[in-house]
This record gives structure tokens, C-alpha cells and sequence, in this order.
């Protein structure tokens, strides 16, 4: 394509939008308003996603040991325990610890502990896990082969519920994807009958052109061209409508750090608006190519 | 355009047959046209001239028989050969067919952009042709205010610039005064004496005097007689 057909492709670009603005202004508004919505979902579940996992990270096993345990066969435990695969660090937490721990916790409360004639708390091993090796497909194994172990008592990790969590986000980014794929869909259909409508008032036009030589591309590209701008105007909006309502929303989110471990709620990473404003650009090129496919059916 | 006396055939119909449903538009057309002939379809409104033309840059297709042109077999050509088949020929519509957002120079320059010309070489030559046709003055106009004889002037300004090697025109000089007619026939002369093989589908008869060539006349999608004037 040379200097001449570009500036000719660019011209024909320009005048389409003027001659059609409202049509245009429809397929920019209706990316927009799907990205927002795909980018609203996509914003809650990073965030989540982010959230679960920094509590999957700071995940402990408590194996608690029975009473009365020589320090000889503790030690020897405790080398045991070292040994299995996923452990990382491990910590003794005598029977007197867990009663310190427990008076500090409830220091408002101690009358309730005043009555107890001894100390009914268990000694334990607090576990902690290798960085990155959570998982709960391998922790269930484990905490298995721990309870496995003799002068072991019984084994807990606080976080269980976690796991329902979890399934319950699992579930959330399926019903996110099906709704995303549903929302595209409904969005090309949209553009696809947009620029039908374009191509409906242009039909001459390019009939015209057609029968004067012009190549299929020729006449195409100025579409194309149209819609990878207005899926990218598009994608734009939705990125910043949705900046917009996050500062809106995060301005007024009283103590956020009490919802997430890491303080604060993360907005959409760069990588992630540069994928929203190529969803965009390809719903509106995708919508082109299925009305021109029709429209220019010999 | 490379001038030439040979009589190697542009345009060979063998038996060509068009219907429009059940009405039969042209009926076993047989017909050679030689590089650099002069010809003129004629007949009565319905004889089928329109038809023939439009079959030839392929706005329609035969219902049965062949046609070649510059040895292409228009049946079996692909589609996307078909833009760079259009571009060896100007054709003058009856309407027309004009983009009305389009200006005077506009449309005309098209034909060229098309084929990515140098944008210098299309304003040079557009100027030039509309100049020839006497619409100079009126390149920045806009189809909807010109007259329909000034209007024929630039789809004939529109077939001649890109220099084809085959002209169709139907009913060129239609909507024209004698003046005008006189113009735009001259234009055509002029690209027929450059080598441009010309096909006019009309039914003025006046038309015949004016230059040397065949005439092929149509009687109900027929070809009736085949002259040389």
C-alpha cells in the first residue's frame, strides 16, 4: 500500500466518521460501557484472587503433641517433621507458651483462667509451610502424614475455611469468564450492526468504488481502520470510567487494610488495561469483519 | 497506451445468453470486438444493450456462453482479480453513479487512487481530463449541484483518466446538448486515436456519423445486423 492509497484510506476514514458521527459515538459508547463491565469484574476478582492468596501464604499447621513428651522424643519429632516435603519452618510452643499466649490474648478475661488447677493447654509445633508450595491439593496430604506421627495428638490449620473460599472464587471466575464471553458476544453483534448500518448508508459508495477498480481492501480498510480506533476510544473510556469509580470508591472505604492483608485494594496492573483496550480493538476489527464478510458477499 | 493497428480480439462473446427470471434479456449473442475497434451497440430501450455492457465488466454474469476479454474467461475469473479486470475499463453509466460526497475532482481522482498512483500524477491528470470535458472550473463541486449533462461529463471524465485500454459507455451523450455531446464524443476520439478500443451502447443515431466504426444493433436480446460505417 503506498503513500497515495494510505492518504487516501485515511481521508475516507475521516469523512466516514463526519458523515456518520452518531453511528460511531454508538459503537465507541457500547465497547466502553462492556469493557467497564468486563474490567469490574476482572478489578474484584485480581483483588480477591490477590487477597486469598496472601492468606494461603501466611497459612500454618498446628500439630499439637501429647502430654508429657521427653524432650529426647520431641526432638526426634520435631527432626521427623523437618523432613517432610512442603515444611518449612517449625516452632516448639511448650504447654506454659500456649498458657502465656492464651493470658495475653484474653488479658481482659483472666478471671476465667484463674479457677484452672493446671495447665490444660497442649504443647505444639507450629508449622510453617515452604514459600510458594501452597496448595490445598498438597496440604491435605500432608496434614495426613503428620497426624501419622507418633506423640502427634491431633493436627489444625486455622485457615480451613479458606478452602470454601477458595471454591467459592473458583466458581466466581467461571461465572466472571461465561458472563465476559456473553458480554463480547453481545458487543460484536452490536458493532456488527452498527457498521452495518454505516455500510447500509455507504452501499453506493462502495459499489461505486467496486466497480471502478477498487480492491476489496481498498474499500475495507477505512472500516477496519474505524473500528480498531473506536474499540480503542472505547477501551479508553472504560479505563477510565473505571479508574475514576475506584478512586471514588477507595476515597471512601473506611480502614480498607481490615478487608485486605496488604492494606489496600489494587487497581487493574497495566498489563491488565492494555488487555482491555485489545479486547476492545479486537470487538470492534471482529464486528467489522463479520458485516463486511456480508456486506461484500459476491 | 501503446497505439496499435493489429485486429487481435479484446472482447469475444461466444453464444451468450442472459435471463432475468423467465424474461430472456439478451438471447445467443455472438460478437468479436477488435483492440482498437469503434463500436456501437444500438436498439430500441430493451433491446439489451445495458445487458451486454454490464455483462463485460462483470455487473453481471452470463445465464450461459462464454465471454473473454483481454483473454480472460470472465466465468471462471476469481474475485479478486476481478478489481484489477475493472481497471482496463471505464465505463460511463446511464445514471451515472456518482458518490454525491464526493467532489467533481473527487471522483474522478478515485480511479487513480485506487491504483496508488502518485498523488502529483492523479491531480495533474484528473485537472486534465476534466479540463477536456469542460468542467475545469468545477472541480470542488459536488454531483447534487451540477446539471445532468454536466453530471454525464464527469462519469465521462471518470472513465477516460485512467487511460483504459476498453471504454463502455451507455447512453453517454443522453442527457447532453450538442454541444456537450460534441465535447465529450471528441474524447472519446481522442482516446480511440491513443488506442483505447470503444464500445457505445446508444440509440442516437447521429452518433454514427461522427467517427468510423462498426455497428452492432440488438432487436430483443438478439444481434440483428453487424454494419461498418
Amino acid at each position: 500500500m503506498n503513500l497515495t492509497t494510505r492518504s487516501s484510506i485515511f481521508q475516507r476514514v475521516r469523512r466516514n466518521v463526519s458523515t456518520t458521527p452518531y453511528l460511531h459515538l454508538a459503537t465507541t459508547a457500547t465497547i466502553a460501557f462492556s469493557l467497564l463491565i468486563i474490567g469490574t469484574f476482572a478489578l474484584v476478582y485480581t483483588n480477591i484472587s490477590d487477597l486469598i492468596r496472601s492468606w494461603q501464604d501466611n497459612i500454618r499447621v498446628v500439630a499439637y503433641l501429647s502430654d508429657g513428651l521427653p524432650e529426647g522424643r520431641r526432638t526426634s519429632l520435631q527432626q521427623r517433621l523437618a523432613k517432610l516435603y512442603g515444611v518449612g519452618e517449625i516452632r516448639y510452643v511448650s504447654k506454659d507458651a500456649a498458657m502465656d499466649r492464651l493470658k495475653r490474648q484474653m488479658k481482659h478475661r483472666l478471671s476465667l483462667l484463674e479457677g484452672l488447677q493446671e495447665n490444660p493447654l497442649p504443647a505444639s509445633f507450629e508449622i510453617r509451610l515452604v514459600q510458594g508450595w501452597q496448595g490445598w491439593e498438597r496440604l491435605d496430604p500432608l496434614v495426613d502424614q503428620i497426624k501419622q506421627l507418633p506423640d502427634i495428638e491431633d493436627v489444625e490449620y486455622g485457615q480451613a475455611w479458606l478452602r470454601r473460599f477458595s471454591q467459592f472464587i473458583a466458581f466466581f471466575r467461571l461465572a466472571s469468564l461465561i458472563i465476559g464471553v456473553l458480554i463480547v458476544a453481545t458487543t460484536v453483534f452490536v458493532c456488527t450492526n452498527t457498521i452495518k448500518l454505516t455500510l447500509y448508508t455507504k452501499r453506493q459508495e462502495l459499489e461505486i468504488m467496486s466497480l471502478v477498480g477498487a480492491t476489496d481492501a481498498f474499500i475495507q480498510t477505512p472500516f477496519y481502520i474505524e473500528s480498531l480506533i473506536e474499540g480503542f476510544l472505547g477501551g479508553l473510556i472504560a479505563v477510565g470510567l473505571l479508574f475514576g469509580t475506584y478512586r471514588l470508591f477507595i476515597s471512601r472505604v473506611q480502614s480498607p487494610h481490615l478487608l485486605l492483608s496488604s492494606g489496600e485494594i489494587a487497581f487493574l496492573s497495566l498489563t491488565a488495561c492494555g488487555a482491555l483496550l485489545a479486547v476492545g480493538m479486537l470487538i470492534g476489527w471482529f464486528g467489522s469483519y463479520l458485516s463486511l464478510k456480508r456486506f461484500l458477499r459476491p | 497506451m501503446i497505439m496499435t493497428t493489429g485486429a487481435e480480439p479484446v472482447i469475444r462473446m461466444f453464444h451468450v445468453h442472459k435471463r432475468y427470471g423467465s424474461q430472456m434479456a439478451l438471447h445467443d449473442v455472438n460478437l468479436t470486438v477488435l483492440k482498437n475497434d469503434f463500436v456501437f451497440i444500438t436498439g430500441q430501450s430493451g433491446a439489451g444493450k445495458t445487458t451486454l455492457l454490464r455483462l463485460l465488466f462483470l455487473d453481471e454474469v452470463v445465464s450461459q456462453g462464454q465471454i473473454l476479454v483481454n483473454g480472460i474467461h470472465l466465468q471462471r475469473i476469481r474475485r479478486a482479480k476481478i478489481p484489477f479486470l475493472r481497471r482496463n475499463m471505464g465505463v460511463v453509466f446511464q445514471d451515472f453513479r456518482l458518490i454525491h460526497s464526493y467532489t467533481v475532482y473527487e471522483n474522478v481522482a478515485l480511479v487513480l487512487e485506487t491504483t496508488g498512483q502518485q498523488k502529483r500524477y492523479i491531480q495533474k491528470r484528473a485537472r486534465q481530463v476534466l479540463r477536456m470535458v469542460g468542467l475545469e472550473d468545477r472541480l470542488h463541486a459536488y454531483p447534487q449541484r451540477l446539471s445532468g449533462g454536466e453530471q454525464q461529463r464527469v462519469a465521462v471524465a471518470r472513465a477516460a483518466v485512467g487511460n483504459p485500454l476498453i471504454l463502455l459507455a451507455d447512453e453517454p451523450t443522453g442527457n447532453l446538448d450538442t454541444t456537450a455531446a460534441d465535447m465529450v464524443f471528441d474524447l472519446f476520439r481522442q482516446l480511440h486515436t491513443r488506442g483505447t478500443t470503444v464500445i457505445v451502447a446508444t440509440h442516437d443515431s447521429r452518433l454514427f456519423e461522427k467517427v468510423q466504426g462498426r455497428i452492432v444493433v440488438l432487436n430483443q436480446g438478439c444481434v440483428e445486423s453487424k454494419l461498418t460505417v
